[in-house]
């Protein structure tokens, strides 16, 4: 019976790969043709691309551009407002990275302990809603209170007699500004995902603790921080990842592409953009964004690879 | 996932309570303002934004601007159709890509999962960058001024893929399968006829992220349609172009409807679009947070 039935399964094994094979077949295809195939393109940024019209992509990459080793990156490195577009980007992401962790569980951890639970449905409800509209909205809601003009601050600025401010044109306040809308547009969100790693909490935990005595603070101290400890952990790994990504429409479409405001708000991702679509200058172009994601990727792992030393070491 | 702290367990005394809602009070506040500043100036009259800039509380209200973007007729409605296309088809086909994937990972008899899963999260480490991606793009796959080139990027992605593989195993019971399997199912039939049914929950989540992603994209567009195709504009690019998105309208509703005889409120014309792209955001808005929050706990739990 036994000899019987194992070549039987294993027929049926084999059909059985095939059919889930054809399944995942169509998303694999979009996978190679639309993240895999552009791949390729890493070699944009160790070449000098020169193109000649009439001819393959493939052809001019490989065969018509010359080789230029590490060369693309150093004069990168060089160029004059590298320094400016390398601290803009780290700095609003470090800073993106503390907010984006301290403010929504102070948040989450407030919120859930409210009496009210329709109010603060609502209140979660109300927050999410700015991470759901597009950076161009976001761009014309805050043109509303900063156009020199008609914008609302301005205005009441005048009221109190105090000269109106060419926000647009005033690089000084823009760094506060660009904080503030990141913070106010994903702050929702991540309070969100947050709330829900509260309520998976065990909830006798905390009635033991009550019991014992423990007040408000030594609750959250020692019983939801510990708990969150992995959910944190997580989105700090994956942020530290796009530690030179950061997020186009905020320093792009938001000051309205202000070319005063450039100091302050070009990071790495305006400059790529700039670089590809204004200067077709390709070899600096996928020089910088080679830079993003290997320095993303390595970051990444090295993080991880910490991390779960860390977790080992502790358990 | 509604089971939040009953008073008895909270924490706070009655005033604490009341100091931490009035705190979320403001906060809510403040995270509405902004939207509630575009909403008033739409409405309100061009002479009171002259006087009064743009004001929470304009001295006189009018639909002027509306007028106009309803007379204009034909540039804003192609954009708005332009959106809908894209975003359905997009939501839909990305579904019809992603489930079977998830469904096939999510199959631990299946023997090339671990490769496969490998093969989905790789691009997630590394991809190729803009520049390589815009030359695939235009120069192999020549989508510049296409539609296809505002639906493709995103409609696959790993982490729907594996909030779909981690529902499909959870959720749907195994014997289940099993019996269908028995009865000669095959792997599709059980997809279409068990699985899918079974998991609505899951799948809503993703479409729903699926439509707020294309309804907001407008970066495909400022890569790949150039301004001699405007017929292909998605309505958040019109936005993006919008001094010469004003210009446009008020041309073609002055040469529709003949309303020549004082200057066009190109102010208040420039928040009520903003009000037309928000608006189906914010009516759909609380029909589909229940199921965003199913995708963020899940999305939490799994990290």
């Amino acid at each position: 019976m036994f000899k019987r039935k194992k070549p039987k399964q294993h027929a049926g094994f084999r059909k059985e790969t095939w059919q889930l094979t054809l399944l995942a077949v169509p998303a694999a295809v979009w996978y190679c043709l639309f993240c895999y195939l552009p791949m390729f393109g890493v070699v944009f940024a160790f070449k000098n691309f020169k193109a000649r019209p009439g001819e393959g992509l493939f052809k001019n990459l490989f065969v018509n551009s010359p080789w230029v080793g590490l060369d693309n990156f150093s004069f990168l490195i060089r160029s004059s407002d590298m320094p400016d577009i390398m601290f803009n980007t780290l700095f609003y992401n470090v800073v993106f990275l503390i907010t984006g962790i301290v403010i929504p569980v102070f948040l989450a951890i407030l919120l859930t302990e409210v009496h009210g639970r329709t109010f603060s449905g609502m209140v979660q409800m109300i927050l999410l809603l700015p991470y759901f509209l597009s950076w161009v909205i976001v761009g014309y809601c805050l043109y509303g209170f900063l156009a020199t003009d008609e914008g609302q601050i301005n205005h009441v600025l005048k009221i109190f007699g105090a000269q109106a401010v060419q926000w647009y044109q005033s690089p000084q306040y823009w760094r506060g500004i660009l904080i503030g809308i990141g913070i106010w547009k994903s702050m929702g969100y991540s309070m969100i995902i947050y709330m829900c790693a509260i309520t998976a909490i065990d909830r006798s935990l905390y009635e033991s603790a009550a019991l014992d005595g423990a007040g408000f603070f030594d609750r959250v101290f020692n019983i939801t921080l510990p708990q969150l400890r992995t959910t944190i952990t997580t989105i700090f790994i994956l942020n530290i990842g796009s530690i030179l990504t950061s997020d186009f429409g905020l320093f792009y479409q938001v000051p309205l592409d202000s070319n005063s405001l450039q100091p302050v708000t070009q990071t790495l991702d305006v400059y790529v953009y700039k670089a590809l679509m204004q200067q077709a200058n390709f070899s600096y172009s996928s020089a910088a964004s080679f830079l993003q994601s290997s320095v993303g990727c390595l970051l990444l792992i090295i993080s991880y690879l910490i991390i779960n030393r860390m977790n080992r070491d502790d358990a | 996932m509604d089971d939040y702290i009953r008073p008895v367990d909270s924490a706070y005394s009655v005033r604490t309570d009341r100091i931490v809602t009035l705190l979320f009070a403001f906060l809510c506040f403040v995270c509405f303002l902004p939207v509630l500043l575009v909403f008033i100036v739409s409405f309100s009259s061009q002479q009171s934004v002259t006087q009064e800039g743009y004001s929470f509380f304009p001295n006189s209200f009018s639909l002027e601007a509306y007028r106009y973007l309803v007379a204009s007729g034909v540039y804003l409605a192609g954009a708005l159709g332009n959106s809908v296309l894209i975003t359905l088809s997009a939501t839909i086909v990305g579904l019809i890509l992603m489930c079977p994937m998830a469904y096939s990972l999510s199959r631990t008899e299946y023997r090339l999962r671990n490769a496969l899963l490998v093969f989905i999260m790789i691009p997630m480490l590394f991809s190729g960058g803009l520049v390589s991606n815009y030359m695939v793009y235009t120069q192999i796959f020549h989508l510049q001024n296409t539609y296809i080139a505002l639906i493709v990027p995103g409609l696959c992605s790993t982490w729907y893929i594996l909030i779909m593989r981690n529902y499909f195993r959870e959720s749907v019971p195994d014997s289940l399968i099993e019996a269908a399997k028995l009865d000669g199912c095959s792997h599709f039939k059980i997809l279409t006829r068990i699985v899918l049914p079974l998991s609505k929950p899951v799948i809503m989540t993703v479409a729903v992220f699926q439509i707020f992603l294309y309804w907001n994209s407008w970066y495909p567009s400022l890569l790949y349609i150039d301004s001699n195709h405007t017929e292909l504009y998605p309505l958040q690019y019109v936005l993006v172009n919008m001094n010469r998105s004003i210009d446009t309208i008020t041309r073609d509703a002055q040469y529709f409807s003949g309303m020549q005889s004082y200057t066009p409120p190109a102010v208040t014309i420039r928040m009520a679009m903003v009000v037309v792209v928000i608006l189906p955001v914010m009516l759909l808005f609380p029909f589909f947070q229940r199921f965003l929050k199913t995708g963020m706990a899940v999305g939490s739990v799994k990290g």
